[in-house]
């Protein structure tokens, strides 16, 4: 990433943490530490993707980068701004740049609204656009724009597929002009043929639209063919920030190198004798436990006395940045 | 018949013709429509498609768990171990159910009871099906879950599904699955749910089983990496009807319909493209699999299809060739 752009978002240190019940009464509260000091550069038009297993705490991250979670400490910068220091009409005001489009088309669309209508309403909410006449023209524009119909805007969600629902969510997204877009899993929720329909209509929106996207995904497939750059994330924490291709080509961290494995591939063949050596084993543990020094030791094929001691830090190895006492 | 036999040996389960229909508000619809395949003992078969191409609808039928109404059998027959399975009694099939056939479905949360330990759950299906006392029964069920890879079986025997991961809860289905030592699994996308890492040793576990046990797998999925790591065989499905059935080298290296052509290019595949700069546009198979009440008497990708002719929308292609077939009027010709 070039020195010279100033960020459109600049995450900071960034902390969330949970409440959890009292296991007793009087007894102190126990907290889930979802997020841990998460820090993170999104050059405009450019795509992060932030990767990881559930848990791993990379919805909470964006979701708390756009203050739709409470942080519990850090700074968010957009624009230079601190979202999370902006009294409560700036922040409604700064909505409108932006915006999110979720996993699962079939519950973040309003059963009972008429498509035209549920692209429309940011329009209304943020008065973009005088007229009423030219907010109809905005959302006939938009429909136009993620390939659907100018006929389909008096249609009911539930009269659309998945794929076509995704597209009703991504006009609504665009609708007021945002500059970020978090895309929470946008096509985990799809069949591959449309899934392919989807990531293409994304990408050229964002060459269209000058867009930048914060992609949270925890397909790779999908990760290398829309993100620059790819933040990996571990019970709360950034474990490996890097460039498409230096991620791709040279993990440094274990755990990414395990992800790189296990994800599937046409290549790894029953008839050619594969067999998986899963060098990972068992599950990531609970994230209100978690275990002093690296978080992944208890699982990494290369931990040694260090890693349970003392939690590694991000440092740049070649061209990535690790957290991990022995990288590859 | 156009079923394979692989090797020409006698197969363990014999599918032939089988059609299902439901009926919808748009009439009856035939949800499966003339699916034939055949499954060896110790052999994997993939079955490979987009949601609604028939694919879960062929598992529940062989478990005869077709919900009735609205749907029902019009037609085939399901061969097991001599007998036509799609004409037992509904006794015959509960006995059948669990010892013979046993299925691994997608969600093991709601598969397994949130009220009841998940030890006692497998000794129940152990009890059901031998003749055991209670007691055996529990023991087998903690000797089952550690040929699972379940850490410390003893205690978590005892635990609720709640308290188990979703990558424990699947070994947990598996054990429950493999007790009555099945001859045929169906497993239904039994990692759909889970991390990558954590697919990866339940892949593993399904490999180990097989090898352990020789049990026939029928995996159903969506995903063409699960086909290319587990599959011995595949069969693609579209809308109700296998379109495309060989060897799976055969079917990934020479897809011959242009459906499975279009799904495996339409994958994001890692490290396809040089990862320098940016990977090129995915191809796309345009469209949406039609409704099953709106397919008319052609093929039923033919409006999805770059290679149609104006005879693919008037007569549905049958599905030709033994090795490697294809029901494509384009591509017929290379079927073998």
């Amino acid at each position: 990433m070039s020195a010279t752009v100033q960020p459109i978002l600049d995450v900071r240190d960034l902390a969330v943490r949970f409440a959890l019940p009292r296991p007793r009464l009087f007894a102190p509260r126990p907290h889930l530490e979802a997020v841990r000091g998460v820090s993170f550069a999104l050059a405009p038009g450019r795509t992060l993707g932030l990767v990881g297993e559930s848990g791993s705490g990379k919805t909470t991250t964006a979701m708390a980068a756009i203050r739709l979670t409470r942080a519990a400490g850090g700074r968010v910068l957009f624009d230079g701004t601190d979202l999370l220091t902006l009294p409560p009409e700036a922040m409604r005001r700064a909505r409108r740049h932006l915006q999110i489009v979720f996993q699962d088309p079939y519950s973040s669309l309003n059963p009972r609204e008429r498509v035209g209508a549920i692209v429309r309403e940011p329009l209304d909410l943020m008065a973009v656009g005088a007229a009423s006449r030219e907010r109809d023209e905005r959302v006939r524009e938009l429909f136009r724009l993620v390939g659907l119909r100018d006929d389909q805007m008096a249609l009911f969600p539930h009269q659309f597929s998945g794929g076509q629902r995704q597209r009703v969510s991504i006009a609504r997204a665009l609708a007021t002009h945002p500059r970020l877009v978090v895309c929470d899993e946008p096509v985990s929720a799809l069949d591959v043929a449309i899934q392919a329909q989807i990531l293409n209509l994304l990408r050229r929106l964002q060459d269209e639209l000058g867009l930048s996207y914060l992609f949270i995904s925890h397909d790779l497939g999908v990760v290398q063919f829309l993100c620059d750059d790819i933040a990996v994330m571990y019970l709360g924490r950034i474990v490996e920030h890097a460039g498409r291709a230096a991620l791709f080509r040279t993990p440094r961290h274990p755990y990414t190198a395990a992800l790189l494995a296990a994800a599937p591939s046409l290549a790894r063949r029953k008839s050619a004798g594969y067999r998986r050596d899963a060098v990972v084993r068992g599950d990531p543990p609970s994230p209100v436990a978690i275990p002093p020094g690296c978080a992944f030791a208890a699982r990494c094929p290369r931990a040694a006395a260090p890693c349970r001691d003392t939690a590694p830090e991000l440092r740049p190895v070649g061209d990535s940045q690790v957290a991990c006492h022995f990288p590859l | 018949m156009s079923a394979v036999s692989p090797d020409g040996a006698t197969p363990l389960l014999q599918v032939e013709d089988l059609h299902v229909a439901f009926d919808t508000r748009q009439g009856a619809v035939t949800a499966l429509d003339g699916v034939s395949f055949s499954l060896a003992a110790g052999e994997t078969l993939g079955i490979v498609g987009e949601s609604g191409c028939g694919k879960s609808i062929t598992a529940l039928a062989l478990m005869g768990l077709i919900p009735a109404p609205p749907g029902r059998l019009t037609g085939g027959r399901i061969d097991f171990a001599g007998r036509d399975i799609a004409r037992l009694a509904e006794s015959e099939l509960r006995r059948l159910r669990g010892r013979d056939i046993a299925m691994i479905f997608q969600e093991p949360m709601t598969s397994l009871n949130p009220v009841f330990p998940v030890g006692a759950q497998i000794a129940e299906a152990i009890l059901l099906h031998r003749e055991i006392d209670r007691q055996a029964a529990r023991r087998e069920a903690v000797a089952l879950l550690r040929t699972v890879g379940i850490p410390d079986a003893e205690r978590r025997a005892t635990a609720y599904p709640h308290e188990l991961s979703g990558g424990m809860r699947q070994r947990v289905m598996i054990a429950m699955a493999i007790s009555c030592r099945p001859k045929v699994l169906i497993a239904d996308e039994p990692t759909t749910a889970l991390d990558v890492t954590v697919q990866a040793q339940i892949f593993e576990l399904m490999r180990r089983i097989q090898d352990e046990f020789g049990v026939a797998l029928m995996l159903i999925t969506h995903d063409m990496g699960a086909i290319a790591e587990m599959a011995d065989r595949v069969a693609v499905m579209y809308a109700g009807r296998i379109v495309e059935q060989g060897l799976a080298d055969d079917v990934l290296d020479r897809p011959l319909h242009p459906y499975t052509r279009g799904l495996i290019d339409c994958i994001p595949v890692l490290g396809k493209a040089a990862p320098d700069g940016r990977p090129p546009a995915l191809s796309e198979i345009p469209g949406v699999v039609p409704p099953l009440h709106l397919i008319g008497d052609g093929c039923a990708f033919a409006d999805r299809c770059s290679l149609a002719e104006p005879r693919c929308r008037r007569e549905r292609p049958p599905l030709t060739g033994r090795r490697h077939g294809v029901a494509c009027h384009v591509t017929a010709a290379q079927a073998t």
